[in-house]
């Protein structure tokens, strides 16, 4: 169902003439057709902020000591991690190819003399550089770069 | 605050961009080594030595400090786009200074990790 909006959503920095009707939500949002994928990109930020300070106690483990380091590793493995790191993992993905799509339709027609490439090798490019950086984090994670 | 944070929107987007294109990048192959395979025991955990090795390399801390921080900016920036949505435009300063002020200081804290290694 549709619902009201903000009232101030949309709203001129100047007061016109221009009667408007009041601003209401969509009556898809916020789980239906193509406003699912919208909230679920949104809210991948919850798992982002929470996995970059993961991210942070695991390094500062690791500028702590072998002690801590070898700490760190084991609470890893509590179920709960490893769950909370496959559903990130799936919404990375998620982002991933959702923003790289976007990309190209964000780019503007010309920055002075020059044209972006096409749409396509936009998205190849992007797509070469994901899984490029992601197989060598991959293979410096698993011991394959000294 | 209000205005401060319009003023330093173009920052907080430059910072949410890379959180979403280079955090990305980065996150999938630590999530997934790091998060998943290595506490399944599908792959050998990398030594202390080894990991204080590559991290402590100039790279290594580049790198780790952009996996760390960046990400905390998009995810923050989402949260608070989101809170919009849901009609929390009204308390929108105090919920963006609250979560740019987690960022900021997961980012700080970030850049003191990495110069410890």
């Amino acid at each position: 169902m549709a619902r009201p909006a903000h009232p101030q959503a949309m709203q001129p920095v100047k007061p016109g003439r221009t009667r408007t009707a009041p601003p209401t939500m969509p009556p898809q949002f916020p789980m239906t057709g193509r406003y699912r994928a919208y909230t679920l990109f949104d809210a991948t930020g919850f798992l982002y902020l929470f996995v970059g300070f993961v991210a942070l106690r695991v390094v500062w483990a690791l500028g702590t000591g072998s002690a801590a380091w070898a700490s760190i590793q084991q609470q890893l493995a509590n179920p709960l991690y490893i769950g909370f790191h496959v559903i990130t993992l799936a919404a990375v993905c998620f982002v991933a190819v959702r923003f790289f799509g976007l990309f190209p339709k964000a780019q503007p027609p010309r920055i002075g003399p020059a044209k972006p490439p096409p749409g396509p090798v936009i998205v190849g490019m992007l797509y070469a550089a994901w899984i490029g950086i992601t197989v060598l984090m991959s293979a410096a994670l698993m011991g394959g770069i000294s | 605050m209000k205005q401060f944070l319009l003023k330093v929107e173009p920052v907080i987007w430059l910072l949410f961009g890379q959180g979403i294109m280079i955090g990305t990048m980065l996150l999938t192959g630590w999530v997934l080594v790091m998060g998943v395979l290595a506490p399944l025991g599908v792959v050998d955990s990398l030594s202390y030595e080894h990991a204080h090795g590559l991290a402590s390399s100039l790279i290594g801390r580049v790198v780790l400090a952009a996996l760390i921080a960046l990400p905390l900016w998009k995810g923050a920036h989402h949260i608070r786009s989101l809170s919009i949505d849901f009609g929390g435009a009204d308390r929108d300063t105090e919920l963006a200074t609250f979560l740019y002020g987690i960022a900021a200081v997961g980012s700080l804290l970030a850049i003191v990790a990495v110069v410890r290694l």
